[in-house]
């Protein structure tokens, strides 16, 4: 159906948004807790691929 | 409308974000500014058209009858029947509202002596995103109950629970901050950045054209890109209104099935 695939195709973008987002975010916090300048780049890593995961869970196994 | 400037030195003052901050038009009031009364007369023009093409309805349309039944139908059919589903009917009177409201302020930007977007001022569209937020959310809550709607949006069936960790915050953002704030932000940041844009062409021809010789000969150029980009904006003011209706219609639809 072409309207679920439209909005297969938002969902996913919003997905990646947030998975960088919020892991990005408690990453950077870590980092200004600690001092430390790595935990960023982590957690940027960590969320883009659990967004990519969560997007396969969601959409890519039927 | 934008006042003619120039900087110390005679040279070309871009236009910025200062040229949306409009002053007050009655003494200091803060709420008689431009935008403030274009959503009014967005409210009113709204009311009359739609009004004046469903009074005499005949079985063979006027113009007006046909143009208004035209708006209707494809909010109707094509945001509300084709995404939501059975249930769109109760639906279509938010959508029909947010589509024609968007759509008319969004056109005021390029319509001659109105010429400003009030969605490029970032509070009408987050008003409008919290509507939808609220109404998607309440709709789900409505409908599966608030136990398992909030299971079914932050719990993924059939992942190891070690994985929810991961997974959970991002479903929550999503639903709960990503949305409201990429509705609101896509309709703001696309008609400020549009309105700007002609701001720099109409302007920069205007500049040009106080020029030496040399400048003047270059400024019908600006401005025919200027009248160019307009077009231009009205697609995108279009497609705009479009979108924010679309995404609304999805998340009901979203909110209304069962799994997400």
């Amino acid at each position: 159906m072409a309207a679920g695939e439209e909005g297969a195709l938002w969902s996913i973008m919003g997905y990646l948004i947030s998975g960088l987002l919020i892991w990005g975010g408690i990453g950077y916090g870590i980092d200004r807790w600690l001092g430390t300048h790595f935990f960023l780049l982590i957690g940027l890593l960590l969320g883009g691929g659990a967004s990519l995961y969560l997007v396969w869970l969601r959409f890519g196994r039927k | 409308m934008r006042s003619f400037q120039y900087g110390s030195g005679g040279g070309f003052v871009p236009p910025s974000t200062s040229d949306f901050n409009l002053p007050p038009v009655i003494g200091h009031n803060p709420y008689t500014t431009k935008p403030i009364f274009l959503v009014v007369l967005s409210v009113v023009v709204i009311s009359v058209f739609f009004l004046a093409a469903s009074r005499k309805a005949l079985v063979v349309p006027s113009k007006l009858q046909f143009a208004g039944e035209s708006i209707y139908s494809f909010v109707r059919k094509d945001l509300g029947e084709e995404i939501i589903g059975h249930e769109f009917m109760r639906f279509v009177p938010f959508l029909f509202t947010l589509f024609t409201f968007i759509l008319t302020n969004n056109v005021f930007g390029i319509v001659p002596l109105l010429q400003f977007p009030s969605m490029s001022h970032v509070s009408f569209p987050y008003v409008l995103a919290l509507f939808t937020f609220v109404i998607f959310h309440w709709v789900g809550i409505r409908k599966q109950g608030l136990g398992t709607y909030l299971k079914g949006i932050a719990f993924m069936p059939g992942v190891p629970k070690l994985v929810y960790i991961l997974l959970t915050p991002i479903e929550v953002a999503t639903f709960f901050l990503v949305r409201p704030l990429t509705l609101s932000l896509r309709l703001f940041a696309n008609m400020f950045a549009g309105h700007l844009l002609l701001l720099v062409f109409i302007m920069g021809g205007d500049h040009l054209i106080r020029g030496v010789v040399g400048l003047k000969l270059i400024a019908p150029f600006s401005f025919a890109f200027g009248i160019g980009m307009t077009f231009f904006e009205f697609l995108v003011q279009c497609l705009q209104a479009y979108i924010f209706t679309l995404l609304t219609a999805l998340y009901i639809a979203g909110a209304l099935s069962d799994e997400h």
